[in-house]
């Protein structure tokens, strides 16, 4: 058996997308999960102004929090960058994007970065490598397909929403949890000519010949695709018919062999 | 046939005379060409929409071969030309998009970074610079004006963003554009963590003066400039459409590349039984035309497709819900879309509408989905069916004693 890995999980302060109330952010307690299917001895990050919901990932399954106090204004990385430098973790877990603050998920980067850590994006599941500090690593990719990777360790790993399901909330470990509050380093977010008003949603894209036409019209061009006027088989003995819905499946490309 | 019918408007629009700012008619003058609008004639309409074929009276309102029919027949026909092709020979700066284009085909997203590009491009006489490797003809139809591939085989996502890096410092590019998708996006941010410069990700609006995008979990909505480096949101963006571009390789010289910390990495096919509805790549659907059940789980088992079902289906229990396709089902990205004895009610072509490809197996030739279709059949689907699976396992049959000489590729195409 080799010794347990050192695994650390950034937390953020998330907020609920209907609510807006403050809570954890769903892909970062499936990190805990993947860190525990590990076998890791495993530490939460947070950077950030005291918070009463930051303690609720301990209730997940993770045992030990370090908090980080900063300011509101204050930006995390450098207070991250501190602590990950003293805490010498084999493995970073971050979800891909937080959920309630700037939302632009260049965190998990700019501290890989800093850190010279490899950074592997969208894991849905993670194994102990062949050989010792590597990692296998099971990456989600669009239309459920799966690619695997082996990495050298240490690494930084984001996590996918396809990932296991978190553990349940239980009151009880989030008490046991250990929160250990240190100070972090204040360091003020630079000024960007970024203008900030009420969300308005936008309109999504749908087809131009929607304009100006009648209501029918819309509806066909909403639930059409624009390719239209395909072939049409009348009748045709079945032995004909399965060949060419074969051939037609084939020539897509949605049919392998 | 009755006699032609006549239109006094029209007979007297024939003598206006040209260039009046008020309407002026000579009636003594010859009648020059056709003028004003068509005048309609509802008898005819009524007599184009008739369905033939079919002993009770049926009409086809949506008028499609009537509105042809009743055009100006005088209305010389429009030159088909090919879209113009467009040269910037001396740009003013570049814009670089980098599609993510798996396997070489740009997707619609794609295609929308490309427009978003141009829109960028053209306000200030620039041209686009794309950054993968594409089909030229493609590209050219997308809008690109420059193509340079990064020189970067398999996964590994921090050479292309060194590549990325070095092509920026090398070019005199103003913007870069990559799409929000999972791997656009995730090289957006390590190249954005490389050169230390802001990204604006997530774009959900895009003009020339302004980039809008969703922040505090869309409860705030940030606002700026177009900064250098963004990253486009899907559907937020027009893709080009109109003119063709000229799509020139350009030559640059890449520095080497270290290898990354990724020590391996294999594709592992979606299993389309496990994968969700809406995330499947092939669905075959059974509707209420289907009483086999039994032929229709091994065909979608021959596919290698996912089930789905319409919402009669899943009414009567013969279907899970999970598997109800539709707007109060699931709306699916699925590439290919095969439906067996479905009519296609709009709650039903809804969840199809982002389908590439249908193809629909109905008794009923008027059906919707038979319309929608890219290849209809219209057949029995319980004869069909049949038919397929024979078909298949003969397919099979054939490839395996083809490849039964090597072990390892019997097995593969068993998995086939
Ligand atoms: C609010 C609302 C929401 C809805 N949401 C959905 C939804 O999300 N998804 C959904 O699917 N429906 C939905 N519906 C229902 C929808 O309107 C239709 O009733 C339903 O889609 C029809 O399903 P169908 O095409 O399988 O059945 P039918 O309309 O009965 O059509 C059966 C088709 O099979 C053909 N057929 C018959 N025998 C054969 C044969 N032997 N071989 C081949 N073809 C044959 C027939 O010609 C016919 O075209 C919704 C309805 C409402 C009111």
């Amino acid at each position: 058996m080799r010794e347990p890995m050192n695994v650390a999980v950034l937390l953020s302060a998330g907020h609920h997308p209907v609510s807006g109330r403050a809570c954890p952010v769903p892909v970062e307690m499936q990190a805990i999960g993947l860190g525990n299917a590990l076998g890791a001895e495993m530490t939460g990050l947070h950077a950030g102004p005291a918070s009463e919901t930051i303690a609720d990932a301990l209730g997940h399954g993770l045992a030990r929090l370090v908090h980080l106090k900063i300011g509101e204004a204050d930006d995390p990385l450098a207070s991250l960058i501190a602590a990950l430098g003293t805490e010498k973790s084999a493995l970073v877990l971050a979800g891909r994007v937080g959920q309630g603050g700037e939302d632009s998920g260049l965190l998990p980067y700019a501290l890989a970065r800093a850190l010279g850590l490899p950074v592997v994006p969208d894991a849905s599941a993670l194994r102990e490598g062949p050989e010792p500090s590597t990692l296998l690593v099971e990456q989600a990719l669009p239309r459920g397909a799966r690619r695997r990777l082996m990495v050298r360790l240490p690494a930084l790993v984001t996590v996918h929403p396809a990932a296991p399901a978190p553990l349940p909330f239980a009151y009880a470990a989030r008490r046991r949890g250990v929160v250990e509050e240190r100070a972090g380093i204040a360091s003020p977010r630079g000024e960007r000519a970024i203008e900030e008003r009420a969300y308005r949603p936008r309109p999504k894209l749908i087809a131009k010949s929607a304009a100006g036409a009648s209501a029918a019209e819309r509806l066909k061009a909403a639930t059409e695709a624009a390719s239209g006027g395909g072939r049409v088989l009348v009748d045709p003995p079945p032995e004909e018919a399965a060949r060419e819905i074969l051939a037609h499946l084939r020539d897509i490309g949605v049919l392998r062999g | 046939m009755s006699r032609l019918r006549r239109d006094p408007r029209s007979e007297r629009s024939r003598h206006r005379v040209e260039g009046a700012a008020r309407p002026r008619f000579d009636l003594a003058a010859a009648p020059s060409g056709l003028h004003g609008r068509a005048r309609r004639d509802p008898r005819a309409e009524f007599r184009l929409a008739q369905v033939p074929g079919t002993a009770r009276l049926r009409l086809d309102r949506t008028q499609r071969v009537a509105a042809l029919d009743l055009a100006p027949a005088a209305r010389a026909p429009e030159p088909q030309a090919g879209p113009r092709l467009v040269a910037i020979p001396e740009p003013a700066f570049l814009v670089a998009a980098v599609p993510d284009a798996p396997g070489g085909r740009l997707t619609p997203h794609d295609r929308q970074l490309l427009g978003a590009a141009r829109l960028l491009a053209d306000a200030g006489g620039g041209a686009v610079l794309v950054l993968a490797g594409a089909p030229a003809d493609e590209l050219a139809r997308a809008g690109a004006d420059r193509v340079l591939a990064l020189p970067v085989t398999g996964y590994d996502p921090e050479a292309r963003a060194m590549a990325l890096q070095a092509v920026l410092a090398g070019l005199d590019i103003r913007h870069v554009l990559l799409p929000e998708s999972p791997e656009g996006g995730d090289l957006a941010r390590r190249l954005a963590a490389l050169t230390g410069e802001p990204l604006f990700a997530g774009a959900e609006s895009l003009t020339a003066r302004a980039v809008t995008r969703p922040a505090a979990g869309r409860r705030t909505e940030q606002r700026m400039v177009p900064p250098r480096l963004l990253t486009l949101a899907a559907d937020a963006a027009a893709a080009h459409a109109g003119t063709l571009h000229e799509a020139l390789e350009v030559a640059f010289a890449f520095p080497p590349l270290p290898p990354g910390a990724i020590l391996s990495a294999d594709d592992v096919p979606a299993d389309p039984s496990r994968v969700p509805l809406a995330e499947a790549d092939f669905v075959v659907s059974a509707g209420n035309g289907i009483t086999d059940f039994a032929s229709f789980h091994d065909l979608v088992e021959a596919l290698h497709a996912t089930p789905g079902a319409s919402r009669v289906v899943c009414d009567a229990g013969l279907m899970p819900r999970a598997a109800q396709v539709g707007a109060s089902g699931t709306v699916l990205e699925a590439r290919c879309y095969f439906a067996l004895g479905i009519a296609g009610a709009p709650q039903h072509l809804q969840g199809v509408a982002r389908c590439e490809h249908v193809v629909a197996v109905n008794t009923d030739l008027h059906a919707a989905m038979i319309e929608r279709a890219g290849l209809a059949v219209v057949a029995d689907a319980q004869k069909v069916m049949p038919a397929l699976l024979s078909l298949l396992a003969e397919k099979a049959a054939d490839a395996e004693t083809h490849d039964a000489g090597a072990g390892e590729s019997e097995a593969e195409a068993v998995d086939a």
